[in-house]
């Protein structure tokens, strides 16, 4: 029923490629990867046969017949970076677990989104971002993040209180949007749609491992550095640790600071 | 129908300074320069008819009529080319020199 | 506390703020709009959007708004707030007593590209049909009027020739006097994403834009030609492509008129075009002229995009023939990737042109002096039309002066503040016996008013925009208006006070009235735009969902063949002289727009606290200028006050500004020199001499800056 959506390659020219990514791009579904022009390739996901265009990701396709993959660090406006973890899947005649997001479709591939252990994989993974974020903000959110708890049913973490990102301070030099990085996940979304859809190369992921975070210019709050506070950062961010200051009332703080 | 035509209190002096619509009707004339004297004299004549208010075609042509008016020649002859009726291909169009 | 409150509502609808037309889903709680998101969907936008449309949003609920109608007798006296039966009554008596006074051309009326196409049809109506002429003007006069003369001229039309998206197929782009990332972001993010994946860049601008050189954007070639060059540098560039034979035989052969091409030829391949001469003039390297003339041919997809520094000139019709020419001359129209397309400042700029707000042309560009065309007006809407040219916006201020102009309904303008040489403006304003004025807040111009009507946000009304690239999006009600009337509503209550019936149930049946009058818009309507999302004009029986590119089999012109202008190069009169030996220009930046009564009513302002003067470091030298230092500012017009800023981003003997702050009085500097063809102000050029304030270098008082007549 969705497969309506995407085109489907008649000899064009090679250059009419790069535009399906913009223009196939939906308000109320994400693809979880950019929409492709190719020819046709059939597969099986869960069951179900779907054709999308070569060069799609198995995501898509698992998007396309509302089999969504959880997902953390994908979505539809950025090229696929494959580093959450989350969008595990299964695929007949490959070793482990791919992830969905990286793994192109071929013709004839069989694909599990949903079984038991990729549901303990996903279920680990989760359970770690969730030990190094605030544990009153899980209740009542309403982010990605938040959708991805729900639907793989992690409301809690089995770790005892480790080394957390907490203390670090909240920026709130934009005018209109914050940045919490206790609420991040390094995912690097936003840095990539400050790069990919904006094209202004003002956020970095600095620091290496458990040190490793967003960087606006050069070690900048965001109001100083190149920042040109389009929104495409905020709009990208999955666990809303970059957000609007106008969905708050009065000062932002967390529970455990006052 | 109600009845919005002109009326008879429009008569004006000079609805511009005389001196801002000598310097538009220079410009006009400085564009058309480049073009053959017929051609040149309708551009302008086209220009006038299409974009300028009546009173200041009236004004401008009050002017070329004392006789002294430092104007080019094609300027000239298009502001007198107005008094001349428009051929009923042209009608509407008033723009830039067409083939 | 720090969960996010979420958002219990939300509508789709269009950015307000430049000519991109940006779709939005505006967010709302507890019935206030407490986010922007931009709409995946929107054609123009896909899902991106930049500071003004996607955070500035809290204007709308500002407490400047003015929510009560006003009116008083004499700009001396205060405002008296009033019903809106009163100001209504008051307006239309006053602007009656006029007309009995001193004429039925005594009056006239301007709208704004930040109204809907409704309302600015509305507002060509109520001149025509209920003031009885064609006194009826919009601010795209002073911004974009040439490219309406000048591509019409050359391709038959005076809009974008292609959509945004057609940019991601281009291998060349030239840029000319436009600043894209600064005044149409989203736009320059997809113009710069195109550069990232390979296209080569022509910028043509006095000024170093962020597009020649930031991150991973590189103009390959930038002509930093002295302000008031166009002309010279692209008949130039024309002179390269004529004598080094890389014009597209075929395609002028096919598709143009030859002999036109035969003179065009002729003249462009003088002697005076040739690089080693033009560009010294132009204070440009000839051979980097005949690169970029070369790359351009070359392309083999070569899109041209563009902006006021084309337009306003005093040969900014000129300008516009040029790129329409090079266009065509190179094959470079009627397909995608190539194409000649203007960036819009507002919201609704090619609306304003399109629907009719002109004295010369009804909606659709058809001419008040053709009488079929009337005709069908005068059916629709049960009246005589007056079938000569009415008076341009300057020109009712110049007819104000000789008292032949005494009255005037402004919809969401702030002329004293926008229009050039302010001192004829406000000398103008104070002539008149009625100045009508609808805005969001009281503005420079409201000084000189005598009613005031409370105009509406975008947020608070129903219509359409037409953005830069023909694309006609829906403006959606978010909330209540404020005042309690839409802006389409005030202008059909007035009509009903000056004796017309007009009645619409919403603004879709204007909409209608639109399509019926109108070709390039007779497919449109509220239910096709809630279907598709959006439609470029034109929307018809050949296209009912609209059309992307145009001119790909024809050009819309009598004989179906693009034409050339002969473009010959005349100097403004505006020089420099030993009293002014610097060239004013002036622009916009990313954080502010236009005369900033909206961003300078949020926290945009953080960005952007005052306008400065960017001068070069040699200017400055020889002044004993300083970074910050406070400095005065004279032109043959007038005089101001800005802070400088010492900037390599321009040439030395070129300083540059922006106009976003009334207390900068940039306009008290600009002359009264404008396009030969449309009276666009050259606001692009001014000699002036910049000195150094002696005394403290303190912000002068508003008092000090008073604009004295």
């Amino acid at each position: 029923m969705f497969v309506g959506c995407l085109r489907f390659s008649v000899a064009v020219l090679e250059r009419d490629v790069m535009w399906h990514e913009l223009r196939d791009l939906r308000e109320d579904i994400d693809y979880g990867t950019p929409p492709r022009e190719g020819a046709p390739v059939t597969l099986t996901v869960d069951g179900v046969e779907v054709t999308v265009p070569a060069g799609s990701s198995v995501m898509l396709a698992a998007a396309l017949i509302n089999r969504p993959v959880p997902k953390l660090c994908a979505t539809d406006m950025l090229e696929a970076f494959g580093s959450c973890r989350v969008c595990l899947v299964e695929i007949e005649g490959r070793k482990g677990y791919p992830a969905s997001c990286t793994t192109p479709v071929e013709a004839g591939m069989v694909v599990c989104t949903e079984s038991e252990s990729l549901q303990d994989l996903r279920r680990g993974v989760l359970e770690l971002y969730l030990s190094d974020f605030p544990a009153d903000e899980i209740e009542g959110g309403w982010s990605e993040f938040h959708e991805t708890l729900e639907r793989v049913g992690v409301t809690t973490h089995p770790y005892g209180q480790g080394a957390t990102h907490f203390a670090l301070p909240v920026d709130k030099s934009n005018p209109y949007f914050l940045f919490d990085p206790a609420k991040c996940i390094v995912c690097s979304r936003c840095v990539r749609a400050c790069e990919d859809i904006q094209g202004t190369f003002a956020l970095t992921i600095s620091g290496r491992g458990f040190d490793s975070k967003v960087t606006a210019g050069q070690d900048q709050s965001f109001f100083e550095s190149d920042c040109v506070s389009c929104g495409a950062c905020v709009q990208s961010c999955p666990t809303q640790a970059l957000i609007e200051k106008s969905l708050f009332n009065g000062e932002y703080l967390h529970a455990y600071t006052t | 129908m109600m009845s919005n035509a002109n009326n008879a209190t429009d008569k004006s002096t000079t609805v511009l300074d005389m001196g801002r619509i000598l310097v538009m009707a220079e410009q006009i004339g400085a564009f058309f320069a480049p073009y053959p004297p017929l051609r040149a004299a309708e551009g302008v004549r086209n220009h006038l008819r299409t974009y300028w208010d009546p009173r200041m075609r009236e004004a401008l042509l009050a002017h070329i009529d004392t006789g002294v008016n430092g104007l080019a020649t094609h300027v000239v002859a298009g502001a007198q080319l107005l008094r001349e009726p428009v051929s009923v291909q042209k009608k509407g169009y008033y723009g830039p020199p067409q083939a | 506390m720090p969960i996010p409150r979420k958002p219990d509502n939300s509508v789709i609808t269009t950015c307000s703020y430049c000519g991109v037309g940006c779709g939005f889903k505006a967010e709302t709680l507890d019935g206030k709009v407490v986010r922007m998101i931009p709409w995946k969907e929107g054609k123009a936008n896909h899902g991106h959007s930049c500071v003004k449309g996607r955070f500035a949003f809290d204007y709308y609920n500002h407490p400047d708004r003015v929510l009560t109608p006003m009116i008083r007798s004499s700009i001396d006296l205060p405002w008296q707030k009033v019903s809106w039966e009163e100001a209504f009554a008051y307006a239309a008596s006053e602007m009656r007593r006029i007309q009995a006074k001193y004429g039925q051309k005594s009056i006239g009326a301007v709208s704004s590209s930040r109204c809907t196409n409704e309302e600015i049809f509305l507002v060509q109506k109520l001149a025509r049909a209920v003031f009885g002429n064609n006194n009826i003007d919009n601010c795209a006069r002073i911004c974009h009027s040439p490219t309406q003369f000048g591509l019409s001229a050359t391709v038959g039309a005076g809009a974008a020739s292609q959509h945004f998206d057609s940019i991601l197929q281009a291998d060349v782009i030239m840029v000319v006097g436009a600043n894209p990332t600064g005044g149409h972001p989203v736009f320059g993010s997809l113009m710069k994403r195109r550069i990232r994946e390979g296209a080569r860049l022509i910028v043509i601008d006095p000024r170093q834009t962020d597009i020649v050189d930031s991150p991973h954007c590189h103009a390959d070639i930038h002509l930093a030609i002295r302000p008031g060059t166009n002309v010279l540098v692209l008949n130039s560039i024309s002179h390269v492509i004529v004598r080094e034979r890389l014009y597209d035989e075929d395609f002028v052969r096919a598709r143009c008129e030859w002999p036109e091409f035969e003179a065009w030829m002729a003249l462009v391949s003088d002697e005076r075009y040739a690089p080693e001469i033009a560009g010294p003039q132009a204070g440009v390297d000839p051979e980097t002229i005949r690169q970029a003339a070369r790359l351009y041919a070359n392309g083999p997809r070569s899109a041209i995009y563009y902006g006021l520094g084309v337009t306003e000139h005093s040969q900014g019709s000129t300008g516009v023939m040029c790129l329409g020419n090079l266009a065509l001359s190179c094959g470079m129209l009627g397909r995608e990737g190539v194409g000649v397309n203007p960036l819009r400042g507002q919201a609704n700029v090619q609306g304003g042109s399109c629907l009719g707000s002109w004295p010369h042309v009804f909606s659709g560009y058809r001419f008040v002096t053709d009488s079929d065309v009337r005709s069908s007006f005068e059916a629709e809407w049960n009246v005589t039309l007056d079938a000569e040219p009415g008076l341009r916006l300057p020109n009712m201020f110049d007819a104000a002066l000789t008292n032949q102009f005494k009255g005037m309904y402004i919809m969401g303008e702030d002329p004293v503040q926008s229009d050039p040489n302010q001192n004829h403006t406000i000398a103008a304003m104070k002539q008149m016996e009625c100045v009508i004025l609808q805005d969001l807040v009281l503005n420079e111009t409201s000084r000189y008013a005598h009613v005031f009507l409370p105009g509406s946000s975008s947020m608070e009304k129903d219509g359409t925009f037409t953005g830069a690239e023909r694309r006609v999006s829906r403006v959606r009600k978010v909330v209540e208006p404020l005042a309690g009337l839409q802006d389409w509503e005030v202008v059909v209550r007035l009509m009903n006070a000056m004796g017309y019936p007009a009645q619409y149930a919403h603004a879709g049946e204007v909409l209608d009235e639109i399509a019926r009058l109108t070709p390039a818009y007779s497919g449109l309507s509220f239910a096709l735009l809630d279907r598709v999302g959006s439609a470029q004009w034109p929307v018809d029986q050949n296209a009912p969902e609209g059309t992307e590119v145009l001119h790909t089999k024809t050009f819309p012109r009598a004989n179906g063949l693009g034409t050339f202008m002969l473009t010959g190069y005349v100097p403004t009169a505006e020089r420099v002289t030993e009293q002014f030996p610097l060239l004013l220009t002036t622009g916009r930046i990313l954080s502010q727009y236009n005369v900033g009564a909206q961003t300078r009513r949020t926290a945009n302002s953080q960005w952007h606290q005052q306008d400065v003067l960017e001068i070069s470091a040699d200017d400055a030298v020889i002044r004993g200028i300083r970074d910050g230092d406070w400095v005065n500012i004279n032109s043959r017009f007038g005089a101001t006050r800005l802070s400088a800023k010492i900037s390599a981003r321009v040439n030395p003997g070129v300083v540059y500004t922006t106009f976003h702050h009334p207390e900068s009085h940039v306009n008290a500097l600009t002359s009264d020199r404008s396009d030969w063809a449309t009276n666009c102000p050259e606001y692009k050029v001014t000699a002036v001499d910049v000195l150094r304030l002696t005394t403290e270098n303190a912000m002068p008082s508003e008092a000090e800056l008073e604009v004295t007549v």
